[in-house]
Parts: structure tokens; C-alpha cells; sequence
């Protein structure tokens, strides 16, 4: 028998156990890399190519606070500015979701190409979409959801801005990180609330990536000290702000992730020090016929590295399974989009395992070490 | 039915060293639970102490909360003198128009800035909301660019502290005093001068208006009365319901907490059983000898079902016990509802440690079930021959 063989053996023969160690390594793998996708997804930004090129401007108040329509001409006179386009949250109520799981955006139709270029649909769609002042485009995620088709009305009921819209799906799109918004016509929007004259955001691309820096401070300076101040940024860094928003979730999602971790230790750390114990006399007779020290930290190491490994595979590989192939936007009503399972995270997953294979065989080889050959003849439990 | 209770027990003790990872382990899963319920069990309460029974909220129709309703000054006007609504001695309607503002401000040691609900209030708008006490300083004067901040929100956000200042756009806003909202919605939230904070804002028109009816029949009179008016247009609900169905927050912390607490106690269930079978494996003779004295399976089953569920209520106090330290620790996040920072705290209700024991109890039931089945089918023979 060849020592691997002698090693296998011994692992398996309480089947029973070993599934009960390698499951319970498992499960909390699958948890850990969850969490840590979760924090992910609520932390990174998502990216794409033209986000760099792309300047976000809102009242310096908050989010919250509306911009007048006049700065439109303003902007589009500075130098560096490429196109712009209003971008204002509708917040409507659609059917009896009261939080629907797409967002609804009022902007400049003809500005689509230019600002968001990532947006991809048919240029027949998009003409139709632009002659016609009621009609709206969809992201591919929403058709798909709600099984819309082109020609299609979507009744929006307003809770924000005071106005009912019903829109005519004229267009589907794809290609953004996240294919899910309604966007229409900012002049229906205005028509159907009385004009009052405002706007959510601007959105605003600059001619190159050097000119990004000084578009943003222009903006920001053009409009300083008037009755509407401005905050212009990268679209990166108004994405981040909204991340800094989540506060102290973030700590909680990471002090949970160390307990997992910590409890997985202790107790993967416990069934194999009992698997070991259960085999004192053995380790004896071993050490009696003349097996050295450190080939028996061998066997017990490769015993309990095997096991966290096994459990990495399942736990690990269970959740890339999971998250590639369920439709996470469909299964959590659009609250996570991307939840991705990414090279890094897996590694943690695995290194967390190895980790756990080291600490969890240390206390038994302790103890193993320590034990005289005599003493662990005698052992009967 | 003879139960060989006292075994059970003592094994438990006896044997500590093997139980104790498990207890542990059951701790920790228990204490992941009971704190992720206790923040939202914090957030509800937040929202369930806040208002008085005797307040209504007027916001515009179609608004689903106050941050995005509107009350022109003309209805305002129409409003004041409603005969439905108390008067004070001085005969002046018992209402206050708030204007509510999301300002977007620095937090403390760097981490970025975070939406911060400003509250215009009118004189009544205090008399209004007893629950709101001020702490220190003194209330903002009228006219001028005064604030008083949520002590809670001071101690989270820069310039907070009572004579200092935080800019604002187009305004230096000075900090005069603290309040303190009782754990109720309004230790989020910064108040000021209503229509001072109309006038900094460049807000035409109000948020919302508070009001106190004469009664319960006037109130249902001018509920009446404002939804089906032209003029006004408006929705009244009772204060106390309006903030209980602020829940937007509170939901997805729950899920969370009950889909982490699922996972965990599958990895627990795994955990308890190896104990378990290792425990009975280790003890077939001490079972074949109760066997032997007389002892029945269905006792022996029981026993150890029992010992399980020891060995898990010792675990689920052990969690109840690592959690109860963060009991009014005060922690905040972004409400879904306001769009704003909302501080809160972690509760540990006795209701909710009771849910976390009874789950490690669970836990441990199923845990040593099919163990315990094992034990009541030893053969009594071979048990007493086994080493």
C-alpha cells in the first residue's frame, strides 16, 4: 500500500464523517464567497468604456434637489463639452409594484448616441423612437421580465413628479452594465407635469479623456454662487458617492463574513482534531514501528487539507454554478444585478480553505506529538 | 417513560471538550441571527415610535412620502383656517408646514458624504412633536440661519457640534443646539426655520403640513373635505401610520439576516451531527449498559435527542449572550425611504434572544436526530462486547 493509498484510506473509512466535515466546510464556503459577492456588488462600481469619458452634474444640495432647465445653454457653450442631455428620475409606480424593478429616466432622445454611446439598438427603432414624442425605449432585461414587445404601452404612475405617463415602447436596447431603464422624452415630462422647468441631473460627455478634468471644473465654476450651484463629477466618482451613502452596511456585511470564517475554523478544527483522537492508538502502533514525527504531521496535514479542499471544491464551485447560471436579476425582484462570482473572490474562497486544511490538523499533531508510544497503546477511546 | 436524564446531562459537562466547538459554533450562528433582526427590529421601532396619535400628515396626492410631496403656500393658506383643526389659546391653528431638504454633507473622519434630511418647522411644528426634546444650545431663532442637529447625527457628521458652522450652497448654516428624538425617526434628522430654509433652498413651495384636528370626527371630516377639493388636492394620513409604513429599510435587512441565519444553521445542522455520531460512536458501551438496566430505545432516543438540544440551548445562549453587548449601540445607513442617513439601534428584544434560543434548539434537534436513532439501535450484545 502506497502511503497516498494508506492516507485515502484512512480518510474515508467514517464515510459518514467525512461527508458531515466536508459539507459543513462546504456550506460555509458557499456563504463566505456569497457575502463576499454581495459586498461586491454593492461596492464596486459598474464599469464600462465610455464612463470615463461621462460627467454627471447635480445640485450641490443633494441628489434631490432639481436643476433649472436654463443651465442647458450654459453647458453646451463651455469648452470640452461634447453633448449633453437631461436625466431625470421618474420614480413612477408601474401595475401594483410600488418599487418598480426598473428605473424610469426622462432625457434628451437625440442625445442617446452621443452621451450614453453604450446603449445599443436598431437605428429604426431608435428614428421611430425619436419622432415620437410619447413613445419610450426599454432596456433588454425589462422586455425580457415583463415580455414587452415593440408597440407596447407602459402606464407609469407618478409619485415624484406630479404627472401620469402612459409610453409607447418603440425600441429595445442593450449593451449598458445594466439593460434595465425605461428612458422617454423630457419634453413629455415636462408637457405632462405643467412645465415647470426643471430637470433631475445633467449628464454630459467631453470631447477627449484629458478634457474630462477641466469640463468638471468649468461646470463647477460657472455656476458658482448662483441661486442653482452645481456639483460636476466623473461618473465614477458620482457612483461612488452613492456607495459611500450605504454607510455602515458595509462594515456589518465584512464583521459577518469574519465570524463565518471564524466559526468554520473552530469547527471543521474540532471534528478533525476528533478524528484524530479516535485514531491515537493507531498513530502509536504507526509510531511504534518506526514512522517518524514529521510523516505523521504528513498524514494528518493531507487528511484535513484534502477535506477543506473537497469542501472548497463543492462550497466554491456550488455558488459559481448558482450565480452563473440563475437569472440574479429575476430571482431578487432587480435589487442585484451583476453578482458575480469573480476570479478573486474564488481565490479567497479556496484560500480560506487551505488555511483551515493548516490550522485545523495543528492542534491534533500537537497533541499527537506529545503522546508516547506507551501511552497511546493504552488509550481506549 | 424512564429517561436517563441525569446521563444525558452530565455527558454533556463531562465531555466538554468535544462539545464545546459545537456550542461555539451554534453561538456564532445564533449571534448572526439575533444581530441581523436586531437592526431591523431597531429600524421598525425607529419608525414605530415616531409620531403622536393625535397628528395628521397632509402631503400631496399621489405622494408615496413626504420627501417628494408639495403643499403650496395658497393651500397653506386654505388650511389655516380649517375649522376642523385645534386652535391654542391664543386662538392660532395647531399646524406646522414643514419643508423638508436632502443636503448632501461631509461625514466624519473622511468617509465620504451622505444625504442629511433638513427639516423646516414652523413655531407649532415643536409643540407638535413633544417626543423631540432639545438636549443642549437653544432652539433656532426664526429668521435667522440657525439649525438645531439630532445629537445622534452629530456624532456622525463634520461642523455638528453646538457653534460651528456647515456650508450649505448659498448659505453658512450655524449649529445652536441638539436634539434628541426619543429613538424615533426625528434623531435623523436637522431642524431649522421653515421658511428660512425655504428661502435658502430656493423652495417655493412646502413639503407637507402637520396638523391636529379638533378630534377624531373632525379629522375624518377634514379628510373628507381635502380629498375631494379642488382647490388643495391632498392626502391625510395619521403621523403615527405614515412612519409605521416607512418599512422600505427594515425589509431587505431582514431577508438578509433570515437567508444568512438559513445557511449558517445547515452548516451548524452538519456541525452538531458529527458531534453527535462521534459521541454515540464513542459510547456504545454506555448505551448497551443502560440498555442492560432496564432502560428502553425509545429512552435512550429521547436521552440523547435531549442531550442535543442541551448542548444547542447552551450554544443559543452562548450567541444570545455574545450579541447582547451591541444592545443601543447606534449605527446608521442609508433609508430607502428618505433617501437619507438614517441612524438607528441594534434591539435586542427578550422576544427576539427567545427566537435565537428556540433556533439553536432546532438546530440541535435536528442535529442529533439521526444520531440519537442510531443509539436506540445498538444491539445490546455487541454493545457491551465493543472496546
Amino acid at each position: 500500500m502506497t502511503i497516498g493509498g494508506f492516507i485515502i484510506k484512512n480518510a474515508l473509512r467514517n464515510k459518514r464523517r467525512a461527508l458531515l466535515s466536508i459539507l459543513s466546510v462546504a456550506v460555509s464556503l458557499f456563504l463566505l464567497v456569497t457575502l463576499l459577492v454581495l459586498l461586491r456588488e454593492l461596492t464596486t462600481p459598474m464599469q464600462d468604456a465610455d464612463a470615463a469619458m461621462r460627467i454627471a452634474v447635480r445640485n450641490r444640495v443633494s441628489l434631490a434637489n432639481t436643476l433649472p432647465y436654463r443651465q442647458r445653454a450654459v453647458i453646451e457653450r463651455i469648452p470640452g463639452v461634447a453633448a449633453i442631455t437631461p436625466f431625470t428620475f421618474f420614480g413612477g409606480k408601474f401595475r401594483n409594484e410600488d418599487i418598480p424593478s426598473f428605473a424610469q429616466f426622462a432625457m434628451d432622445p437625440v442625445q442617446l448616441t452621443n452621451v450614453f454611446g453604450e446603449a445599443k439598438l436598431p437605428l429604426d427603432q431608435l428614428n421611430n423612437w425619436i419622432a415620437d414624442r410619447s413613445s419610450c425605449i426599454i432596456g433588454i432585461e425589462t422586455a425580457k421580465r415583463y415580455d414587452f414587445k415593440i408597440g407596447d404601452k407602459i402606464k407609469l404612475v407618478g409619485t415624484v413628479w406630479p404627472a401620469d405617463l402612459e409610453l409607447t415602447i418603440k425600441g429595445i436596447y442593450k449593451g449598458t452594465p445594466d439593460d434595465r431603464n425605461v428612458l422617454f422624452h423630457h419634453d413629455y415630462m415636462d408637457e405632462a407635469c405643467g412645465r415647470l422647468g426643471i430637470v433631475g441631473t445633467w449628464w454630459v460627455r467631453a470631447k477627449s479623456l484629458e478634457e474630462v478634468p477641466l469640463v468638471v471644473e468649468r461646470i463647477n465654476k460657472e455656476f458658482k454662487n448662483t441661486s442653482a450651484e452645481v456639483l460636476a463629477e466623473t461618473e465614477r466618482s458620482f457612483v461612488l458617492g452613492f456607495i459611500s451613502m450605504w454607510g455602515n452596511i458595509k462594515i456589518l456585511i465584512g464583521s459577518i463574513s469574519t465570524v463565518v470564517v471564524f466559526t468554520l475554523i473552530l469547527v471543521s478544527g474540532s471534528t478533525m482534531s476528533m478524528a484524530i483522537r479516535e485514531r491515537f492508538r493507531e498513530l502509536a502502533v504507526l509510531k511504534a514501528l518506526g514512522f517518524r514525527r514529521h510523516e505523521l504531521f504528513a498524514f494528518i496535514l493531507a487528511e484535513s487539507f484534502g477535506f477543506a479542499m473537497l469542501g472548497a471544491l463543492v462550497g466554491v464551485g456550488g455558488a459559481w454554478l448558482l450565480y452563473t447560471n440563475i437569472n440574479i436579476t429575476a430571482a431578487t425582484k432587480g435589487m442585484f444585478v451583476a453578482f458575480e462570482l469573480t476570479p478573486r473572490i474564488m481565490a479567497i474562497g479556496f484560500g480560506v480553505a487551505s488555511l483551515l486544511g493548516v490550522v485545523a490538523s495543528i492542534m491534533p499533531s500537537i497533541s499527537m506529538a506529545r503522546m508516547s508510544v506507551v501511552q497511546g497503546l493504552k488509550t481506549l477511546d | 417513560m424512564a429517561l436517563p436524564l441525569k446521563y444525558n446531562f452530565h455527558n454533556v459537562i463531562v465531555r466538554w471538550r468535544s462539545t464545546l466547538a459545537t456550542i461555539l459554533g451554534i453561538g456564532m450562528v445564533v449571534a448572526v441571527y439575533v444581530l441581523l433582526q436586531a437592526l431591523a427590529v431597531g429600524l421598525e421601532q425607529n419608525s414605530a415610535n415616531t409620531g403622536d396619535e393625535r397628528n395628521y400628515l397632509i402631503v400631496r396626492k399621489g405622494a408615496t412620502s413626504e420627501s417628494v410631496s408639495q403643499v403650496t403656500r395658497e393651500q397653506f393658506r386654505y388650511l389655516q383656517y380649517m375649522d376642523e383643526i385645534a386652535k391654542d389659546e391664543e386662538g392660532k391653528a395647531v399646524l406646522s408646514a414643514d419643508t423638508m431638504v436632502l443636503v448632501s454633507l461631509p461625514r466624519k473622519e473622511g468617509n465620504g458624504e451622505a444625504n442629511v434630511l433638513v427639516r423646516g418647522v414652523m413655531e407649532k411644528g415643536k409643540e407638535l412633536r413633544p417626543q423631540v426634546r432639545l438636549v443642549a444650545g437653544r432652539w433656532f431663532v426664526p429668521g435667522n440661519r440657525e439649525v438645531v442637529v439630532s445629537r445622534r447625527l452629530a456624532a456622525r457628521f463634520q461642523n455638528f457640534q453646538i457653534g460651528e458652522q456647515f456650508h450649505v450652497p448659498g448659505a453658512d448654516l450655524k449649529v445652536v443646539g441638539w436634539l434628541d428624538g426619543g429613538k424615533s425617526a426625528f434623531d435623523s434628522e436637522v431642524w431649522m426655520d421653515t421658511d428660512e430654509a425655504r428661502n435658502i433652498f430656493g423652495r417655493e413651495n412646502y413639503t407637507s403640513v402637520l396638523v391636529r384636528p379638533v378630534d377624531e370626527v373632525a379629522a375624518s371630516k377634514l379628510k373628507g373635505r381635502l380629498e375631494s377639493s379642488k382647490q388643495i388636492a391632498a392626502r391625510l394620513q395619521r403621523e403615527t401610520e405614515y412612519y409605521r409604513e416607512q418599512t422600505k429599510t427594515a425589509g431587505p435587512i431582514r431577508i438578509l439576516g433570515n437567508l444568512l441565519a438559513t445557511i449558517m444553521s445547515v452548516g451548524a445542522v452538519f456541525a452538531a451531527m458529527n458531534t453527535m455520531y462521534a459521541t454515540v460512536g464513542s459510547r456504545t458501551r454506555e448505551v448497551g449498559t443502560l440498555r442492560v438496566l432496564g432502560f428502553h430505545r425509545h429512552s435512550i432516543l429521547l436521552g440523547f435527542l435531549l442531550e442535543g438540544a442541551i448542548l444547542s440551548f447552551i450554544g443559543g445562549v452562548l450567541g444570545c449572550l455574545l450579541a447582547l453587548p451591541l444592545h443601543g449601540y447606534a449605527t446608521g445607513t442609508l433609508g430607502f425611504d428618505t433617501f437619507s442617513e438614517i441612524v438607528f439601534e441594534f434591539r435586542l428584544t427578550p422576544e427576539l434572544l427567545a427566537r435565537g434560543i428556540l433556533f439553536a434548539v432546532i438546530i440541535g434537534l435536528v442535529g442529533s436526530l439521526l444520531p440519537a436513532w442510531r443509539a436506540s439501535r445498538v444491539p445490546v450484545i455487541s454493545a457491551l462486547k465493543s472496546v
